[in-house]
């Protein structure tokens, strides 16, 4: 493959780029390109109660259509509903109950309150926004290593969205935290964003992937930021949406200066003033013998450098051959694109050395090992950005987005469409300040598209379609918003309420709107005419069901067998992958050997580009190499066999049984009943209860007449009251329970 | 009118509707029924518009855009002018790369030869392929609009330059259904674990029922993850646990009639039941003989992933599968914006064998007369250079084939410029769609699907079946 990060930058480019060339134009001035202003509460028809604006906004709209709400769902719908929403976890039995069993008017807002406060809260939040950020461990492509450090930045992300970090904060610590005036190790990890683009290690157009990787960014930042594909802009002025080539490339020039950093550490700035002054004594410690190593490797070194860097372009073949403190921002930019490649080289080179030269290499070593005692003991680093020294490369337009057709320059400043024009940020010989500027650009109260980008990612995943459905495209080739009013009325409120998310989270799932009911009844006339005017819900005139992510599937499994390791945070954990694929693939990896460290959420678990868990990819996890602002939805045999077949379902279904059996032992209607409860969220009928129990008798009549039973189908503990046909017929009932519709759709 | 699809077996909001009847006008209920009908999940077979030439499809991708100047399109002129810049006289091209009229024309350094009684011309890249020239259509003015890999992909796959909608398997296994009960009516190979670029949108459903989605597996023995249950129970025991879970599943749609996906779900998980004793059947290769296993190249390394997939592609479609893809070269595997020689070298090294034995088994089968084979890729490259030696991204002007399926045999059809740049009175990917649909039995303008308001069709308001394609 020779352009490695192009397939990123295509994806995120191809859709507006192409659209037929009869469609209207956006004029500037056009919602949502102009600043919000709080619209007024619409009036709200006559015979209804409404709680709050949210509603307002909802029933004047369903009015205008003729339509009218749908009944409020079952409470105990409302729990699994809003629990599988703010924390990815099904509720358990005893939260179930205790809020049936309240009588106080706000149990319902109470459990919310719970909810918000939960550390799960953050993990599945994390997960929306990792998604828009193509968050992943790895680098991608064919070598698809592992950043090691990369983890840092989802745990930000989960602290971030735990400890409810303005959303304004959240912005500028991402894209400007080491400019902070005392960065904390947090807002350096949360630079971390600028680093999660895809690279290919052994492609060797170093000057192309640089301007690669400014895309990329520029790309992000208004995919995320913004909901923009600024990506059109790349090559040319965009052909629908006001936006320019130039805008592009001006705020392309806020990251010009930026440089990757992995020596920076994730600590208080009092550890690294210690750990600075320890490695300054080693260093002073090792001068002579290091400089000895130097000496002894020099030739090995510089002939690899040049014979390797003699293919690459000048300007990377130079870097390689300016002194490290001498090299400008552009050269250590080309450095630490092609530093990997270069300097495996080199070592294993060294790691051949021969006769004399080994001999003494080897001696110097063991010198060197002596003063190890001397040597701080490592901090944690963080994968982050940092300005370079000196000038940035002046940004240019590049003709047609080709680097090799640089045309006039173009100073750091941001889309003028977006009242942008007359900011001049940062200086041209300074990268310094560029991306703050940026920050607070984007956190002006009246920017036009950060507050609505934001409230609409978060009615998305709260009501399962945002208002404007195409969350990372405001654009003119995105999708119409719904309620355009009510998005403003939010957007409003979001700075007001010092951009607190966890408010705006409140007030929707707390709205009549959330907590009405999915169903759609064929003997209700209204709703067949409700039909009839609007198919597709788009007035939200009942609930929309939405389907599990593969993620929550995975995590609500582990839940119900009770082997769910909640420990938070740390580097990617690796679940098991099904034998079939390790024997097939020479990019699997190793399960954890901790057995613990296997079953924990799957926000933890390693997020291979190159490869991903196949019940995740099954269940339609996004590939991680482009922003995902809304996941696509497929249904297919193999997504039916991996829930069927694999190993995920089959061995917590055995736990969870072996967890029932052990509680309830073989009083089947009370198994039936807690199980019932921890899948469904409800109480089963007095049917479903008699066919459940029919069910686990027949099928252990089935399972005794076989000649064998797999220990593999056993629940796991077996207790010894039960024998092994009833055992394996209750497995096969958690097993179906984990399959069916009711656990993973979410009324 | 839309063929007689009424026959679904699931419970759909057509049958709620019906039911509901006592509260809608009549006349806003048959509007709504119709729409239905159309919309109908069910994957049985159906009948076409009329006798279909191809009941089956094998789509050969080359994914990254293979040079049609390297392959198939000889131009003299592109050697005369090598190394001067694209004359005025031509319309300045737009390309991904930016490569432009500037960029020195860059000469095949190819040989190329007639072959056949046809005395079709085809280069020293594709021996094998050359000599099936005789059963093959070359159609040498494709057109698209794409620039990118996932532009391009998304509309010769779907027809629009944006994801989101149906995949011209999804098209046609909506129109003709499938032939088999055990396997997925649309199955997608490729020679490595990676996606194309767009991902499973290339064999997405869009706005149709998830049904009609391609199921893409894997290599190997295990190729299709997950055949066998993990737990080790036998087959009857787990129907026992089946007919349980689709008990629950039907009473779970059966109240919640105004979302197909869960109708849909039970249908699925019938076919997963079923594909578990048909599908490794169907993938073991080991049943083939050696003669058959060596014409497709699956003794040597460089041919063994391709010609797996191809051998794998002729037992699916005699299994009743009605439409498969099998990208070559996945994730832009024939993208060579330098160093083509060795690029298409390496590509075609691997994908000549397995492509002609193929065409080649299916012959001598008597399967090529009712299965068609196409090749290509998103689009071609241009005769300018890139990076000295190799080429951009060229949508302009690019060569197709076709085997067997009613297509015309030892022919070629188009043509482009003399430097290969633009075809010439282009034959439109909308075209090239409505002329597969049309050897399918479908008429493009009639296979409609209602959405939002509106029929749906693949070809959106244009596509021409391609006369001259046709036998």
């Amino acid at each position: 493959m020779t352009r490695p990060l192009l397939v990123l930058l295509i994806v995120v480019l191809a859709r507006p780029c192409v659209a037929p060339a009869e469609e209207p134009r956006f004029h500037d001035g056009d919602w949502p390109f102009v600043p919000v202003r709080r619209p007024d509460l619409p009036a709200v028809p006559p015979n209804t109660t409404s709680s709050g604006p949210i509603d307002q906004f909802i029933l004047a709209e369903l009015a205008q259509h003729d339509l009218s709400p749908n009944q409020p769902a079952e409470l105990a719908t409302q729990l699994r509903r809003v629990t599988l929403d703010l924390t990815g976890l099904p509720p358990t039995p005893d939260e179930i109950e205790a809020l049936l069993a309240d009588q106080s008017p706000d149990a319902y807002e109470r459990a919310v309150d719970r909810l918000l406060a939960s550390p799960r809260f953050g993990e599945r939040w994390a997960r929306h926004w990792l998604d828009v950020v193509r968050y992943a461990d790895t680098a991608g492509y064919k070598i698809d290593w592992l950043r090691k450090e990369a983890y840092r930045y989802r745990d930000y992300v989960v602290r971030a969205m735990n400890s409810g970090l303005p959303y304004d904060q959240f912005i500028r610590e991402q894209l400007a935290g080491d400019e902070l005036p005392t960065p904390s190790g947090e807002a350096i990890v949360a630079t971390g964003l600028l680093r999660m683009y895809p690279q290919e290690s052994t492609a060797a157009d170093f000057l192309k992937q640089r301007q690669d990787v400014l895309d990329d960014l520029t790309e992000v930042t208004g995919l995320a930021f913004m909901g923009l594909t600024l990506g059109c802009a790349r090559c040319h002025d965009h052909k629908f949406d006001p936006i320019q080539q130039a805008d592009f490339f001006r705020l392309q020039a806020c990251f010009a200066g930026i440089v990757p950093r992995d020596d920076i550490p994730a600590a208080s700035s009092a550890d690294f003033a210690a750990h600075q002054r320890q490695q300054a004594a080693w260093e002073a410690a090792t001068a002579e013998v290091r400089a000895k190593l130097d000496a002894l490797t020099a030739s090995t070194r510089n002939g690899a450098i040049d014979e390797i860097t003699l293919a690459y372009d000048p300007a990377t073949r130079a870097a390689w051959r300016t002194p490290a403190e001498q090299r400008t921002i552009e050269q250590r930019q080309l450095m630490a694109l092609s530093f990997r490649y270069v300097n495996n080289i080199i070592e294993r080179r060294i790691a051949r050395l021969e006769g004399t030269a080994k001999t003494e290499y080897d001696l110097l070593q063991t010198e060197l090992a002596e003063f190890d005692h001397l040597k701080p003991a490592p901090l944690p680093l963080a994968m982050s950005v940092g300005n370079g020294p000196g000038a940035p490369a002046a940004t240019r337009i590049l003709e047609t987005g080709d680097y090799r057709h640089p045309a006039e320059i173009v100073q750091p400043g941001f889309p003028a469409f977006l009242g942008g024009s007359a900011l001049a940020v940062g200086k041209a010989d300074s990268p310094v300040g560029r991306r703050t500027a940026l920050a607070d650009w984007l956190t002006r109260p009246d920017h036009p598209l950060t507050a609505r980008v934001i409230v609409n990612r978060l009615w998305q995943h709260h009501f399962g379609r945002g208002i404007l459905p195409t969350a990372n495209d405001f654009g003119l080739m995105g999708e119409t918003a719904t309620h355009p009013e009510l998005l403003d009325w939010l957007a409003a409120e979001l700075p007001a309420r010092r951009w607190d998310l966890k408010t705006l989270h409140r007030q929707m799932v707390t709205s009549e709107v959330y907590r009405q009911s999915s169903r759609v009844d064929p003997s209700n006339p209204a709703h067949v005419r409700a039909l009839q005017i609007d198919s597709g819900n788009q007035w939200l005139w009942h609930r929309r069901r939405v389907r599990l992510e593969g993620e929550i599937v995975r995590d609500s499994l582990l839940s119900l067998s009770g082997r769910l390791n909640l420990a938070m945070f740390g580097p990617a954990s690796y679940p098991a992958l099904p034998a079939a694929l390790v024997e097939n693939t020479s990019i699997a990896w190793q399960p954890d050997p901790q057995l613990a460290g296997r079953y924990r959420r799957t926000v933890y678990c390693i997020q291979k580009r190159n490869l991903r868990q196949p019940l995740l990819a099954a269940f339609d996890q996004p590939d991680m190499y482009a922003s995902c602002g809304v996941r696509t939805i497929t249904l297919t045999p193999v997504q039916a066999l991996a829930l069927l077949n694999g190993e995920e379902a089959a061995e917590e279904a055995r736990h969870w049984a072996g967890r029932l059996l052990a509680d309830c032992g073989g009083d089947a209607p009370r198994l039936v009943q807690q199980a019932w409860l921890a899948a469904y969220g409800r109480v089963p009928t007095a049917a479903e209860l008699t066919d459940s129990v029919a069910f686990l008798q027949n099928q252990a009549a089935l399972i005794q007449a076989e000649s064998a039973i797999p220990s593999r189908s056993l629940p796991e503990p077996l207790p010894a009251s039960i024998s092994p046909a009833q055992g394996a017929a209750c497995v096969d009932w958690c097993h179906a329970l984990m399959n069916s519709s009711e656990f993973l759709f979410v009324d | 009118m839309p063929p007689a699809w009424q026959n679904s077996p699931l419970t759909s909001r057509r049958e709620f509707l019906a039911r509901a009847g006592g509260g809608c006008g009549a006349l806003a209920l048959a509007a709504l029924l119709a729409s239905e009908s159309r919309g109908a999940t069910s994957g049985a077979a159906r009948r076409p518009h009329f006798n279909p030439r191809a009941k089956r499809i094998i789509w050969l991708f080359m994914d990254g855009g293979p040079s049609h100047l390297d392959l198939f399109d000889l131009k003299p002129a592109l050697t005369k002018y090598a190394g001067q810049p694209l004359p005025p006289s031509f319309k300045r091209p737009v390309t991904s790369m930016g490569v432009t009229a500037g960029t020195p024309l860059l000469a095949s350094t190819r040989k190329f030869q007639q072959h056949g009684q046809a005395g079709i011309w085809v280069s020293d890249l594709y021996p094998h392929v050359a000599r099936c020239v005789d059963d093959l259509c070359m159609v040498r003015n494709c057109a698209a609009e794409g620039l990118t890999h996932v532009a391009g992909l998304m509309q010769i796959n779907t027809g629009a330059l944006i994801p989101g909608r149906p995949s011209l398997g999804a098209w046609t296994l909506y129109g003709l259904g499938s032939e088999s009960a055990d396997l997925p009516g649309f199955v997608v190979l490729a020679d490595d674990q990676v996606d194309p670029p767009g991902g499973s949108g290339n064999w997405g459903t869009g706005f149709m029922p998830a049904s009609f989605q391609g199921t893409r597996i894997g290599q190997g023995p295990h190729s299709i993850l997950n055949i066998n249950p993990a737990s080790g129970i036998s087959a009857r025991r787990q129907r026992g646990e089946l007919d349980y879970l689709q008990q629950l599943n039907k009473a779970y749609a059966d109240v919640r009639p105004d979302h197909d996906l869960l109708a849909a779900r039970i249908a699925a998980y019938e076919l997963a039941f079923r594909m578990q004793a048909a599908a490794p059947e169907a993938v073991d290769l080991a049943a083939e003989t050696a003669a058959t296993q060596a014409l497709y190249g699956l003794d040597q390394e460089a041919t063994a992933k391709n010609g797996r997939n191809c051998l794998l592609a002729r037992r699916l479609v005699e299994r009743g599968v009605r439409f498969v893809q099998v990208y070559m070269g996945v994730g832009q595997g024939w993208d060579s914006h330098s160093n083509l020689d060795e690029n298409h070298g390496k590509r075609c090294l691997e994908s000549d064998r397995p492509i002609a034995g193929l065409i080649t088994d299916l012959k001598q089968r008597g399967l090529l007369d009712d299965t068609l084979v196409i090749w290509g890729g998103e689009f071609g490259r241009t005769p300018m250079s890139e990076s000295g030696n190799g080429r951009d991204h060229n949508a302009t002007g690019f060569t197709m084939f076709f085997a067997g399926g009613g297509t015309k045999r030892g022919h070629v059809t188009g043509e482009t410029d003399e430097l290969g740049l633009y075809a010439q009175n282009p034959a439109s990917l909308a075209d090239i769609h409505a002329t597969i649909l049309h050897l399918a039995g479908l008429d493009h303008e009639r296979l409609t699907f209602f959405h939002n308001g509106r029929d749906e069709r693949l070809t959106g308001a244009g596509g021409r079946v391609l006369a001259d394609v046709l036998a």
